[in-house]
């Protein structure tokens, strides 16, 4: 039913506003309706012909004007008229190239603004991940996706298990641990797109590894406490969350409704092995 | 001299009829799935023609939904379905139910090992509450995945490559892989009931788990290797059998054998599995 609504609303909405339904990967953005910034004698330098390539990349470094007029409208202005996309993407030179508007001119920053801003947005999307009903409009912010926090918190959830295992098995559980997360992560978004789901494929890895989160927290609580009764109630909670979590993103995706149990139990496997790796360590 | 060449002549007429091009990956498959996907709306807008690289191409084999998966599964257990490719794999095998078929009895394997160890040093020693929390050898995990994913996946794309270069059989390599993969699932309960601490009734179990699956087996494998014209070729079905049973040993072995109460030695109620070894059907 889902599905036929959407197609319905498709057919029903005029050609000329498709631009607002910003897919995560999609690549057919009008062109046309981004003004030109390439410079014409760029375009052309591709095409040219092999024994020409070093005379037609001459004027491609040296058209300063043009490549520069064209830098500084990236940065420093919003492209169209109509608010600020959050991305453009447009051709420079021949080549395809993507930018961002941030906001600011982030060319002579200090770099701990840098890597400070960095951080920020690695925590607004652990924020938004973990707890989903706080932005619910604003599923925006997971389409500008990052592997720096899934890879800290692999490593991190890593690092916490092995220091609890014995000396002999320590190496051993790390490599299991990062593998299980690496392979699994991908296997699942992999298998989510098999079903038929509308996810891209980057913004399911980074989704599903902010969603380990909580199984870090597990995993430092039983760091301190080694009772099984505590353990096993945090861990599972803690689980419980992962799925919770990863669920409400996958409902997003626009899954079947009769297979969408297919696409879930992978999560239900997938985090329950983590934490039963949190509980009998 | 004269015969010898027209013998090169007829071989030479015969060659090009051998090497022509086809497509082994399951045709029937992906047409059969043409038409049903197009009742069922799953994947309306998938690309006509894709080639293997792309992820679209494998979307036929993942078309399922979930009460045909869980159907799959069960009636391997009964054991009168002999004819499981034709009965129940319509319209068309799928890979979702024998992949998720073999990662979970790797969990379920690695689960219950680990707990029943933990059990079983808790029973040995139930004054020591640490005892509760031993070293698990994580190697194990790794043992399983590869005896489990060699012997559910390995198998029968090597039975089925052989089967192919003798000019036998009339199934894809897909149905080849979802009858082991789906065969394979009354291990997953086995494994689970295997935590329970008497050696005897676990031997009992794995016997069942054994005759089931490998009855399973037998019975869809078998009419596909009686199709040959050569009645030796029938013989590979003592082969699959002696794997089997090799298969099941080290389940039993390496799983289910509780390997700490050798350590824990002397004060252990339970007589080690070696002691009733000769019971294994």
């Amino acid at each position: 039913m889902q599905r036929l609504d959407q197609e319905a609303h498709d057919i029903t909405t005029p050609l000329t506003s498709t631009s607002q339904f910003i897919e995560a990967d999609d690549d057919d953005l009008d062109e046309e309706s981004i003004p030109g910034f390439t410079h014409p004698g760029l375009v052309q330098s591709p095409h040219s012909p092999v024994p020409d390539k070093g005379k037609g990349r001459a004027p491609e470094q040296l058209a300063p004007p043009s490549a520069s007029a064209a830098v500084s409208g990236n940065i420093g202005t919003p492209v169209n008229g109509s608010g600020a996309p959050p991305s453009n993407r447009r051709s420079v030179g021949g080549v395809r190239v993507e930018t961002r508007y941030t906001g600011t001119d982030t060319l002579d920053e200090p770099i701990t603004t840098t890597i400070g801003r960095d951080l920020l947005s690695i925590y607004t999307k652990l924020i938004q991940v973990l707890y989903p009903p706080r932005n619910r409009g604003n599923r925006d912010l997971l389409r500008d996706w990052d592997l720096w926090g899934p890879l800290v918190l692999c490593l991190m959830l890593g690092i916490l298990l092995s220091m609890n295992a014995p000396a002999s098995q320590s190496l051993s559980v790390f490599t299991s641990v990062v593998v299980i997360i690496a392979l699994g992560s991908l296997v699942v978004t992999v298998q989510a797109k098999l079903l038929g789901g509308r996810v891209s494929f980057f913004q399911g890895l980074c989704v599903l590894g902010y969603c380990v989160a909580p199984l870090n927290v597990a995993a430092l609580v039983s760091t301190f406490v080694h009772l099984i009764y505590v353990r096993a109630p945090v861990a599972l909670a803690a689980w419980a969350w992962c799925i919770w979590a990863s669920v409400n993103f996958l409902d997003g995706t626009k899954i079947e409704h009769q297979r969408i149990l297919l696409a879930v139990y992978p999560l239900l496997l997938f985090y329950f092995v983590l934490a039963w790796m949190i509980i009998i360590q | 001299m004269a015969y010898v060449q027209i013998e090169a002549d007829e071989r030479m007429e015969e060659g090009p009829e051998r090497l022509q091009f086809q497509s082994f990956l399951g045709t029937d498959a992906r047409q059969a799935n043409q038409e049903s996907t197009a009742s069922r709306g799953y994947f309306s807008d998938r690309p006509k023609s894709s080639g293997f690289w792309q992820l679209e191409y494998y979307q036929p084999y993942f078309d399922v939904d979930t009460k045909m998966v869980i159907k799959r599964c069960y009636t391997t257990l009964l054991p009168h379905t002999s004819n499981y490719l034709s009965a129940h794999l319509t319209p068309s095998a799928d890979l979702y139910g024998p992949f998720w078929t073999l990662t979970t009895l790797i969990f379920a394997l690695f689960l219950s090992s680990s707990l029943a160890s933990s059990i079983a040093a808790y029973l040995t020693d139930p004054k020591n509450s640490s005892a509760a929390v031993l070293e698990y050898d994580f190697g194990l995990l790794s043992t399983a995945v590869a005896l489990v994913y060699s012997y559910g996946i390995g198998v029968p794309v090597v039975l089925w490559l052989a089967l192919r270069y003798m000019g036998v059989g009339e199934w894809s390599v897909i149905e080849a892989v979802a009858v082991w993969g789906y065969g394979m699932f009354v291990w997953i309960p086995v494994a689970f009931l295997n935590i329970n601490p008497f050696p005897l009734a676990r031997w009992i179990l794995t016997g069942i788990a054994f005759l089931v699956s490998g009855w399973f087996l037998v019975a869809n494998v078998y009419p596909v290797l009686a199709t040959a014209d050569a009645k030796p070729v029938r013989l590979i079905i003592i082969l699959l059998v002696a794997l089997h049973v090799v298969v099941a040993f080290c389940f039993q072995v390496l799983f289910f054998g509780y390997y700490p109460l050798k350590e824990l030695g002397p004060k252990d109620p339970i007589p080690p599995p070696q002691a009733t070894a000769t019971g294994k059907p």
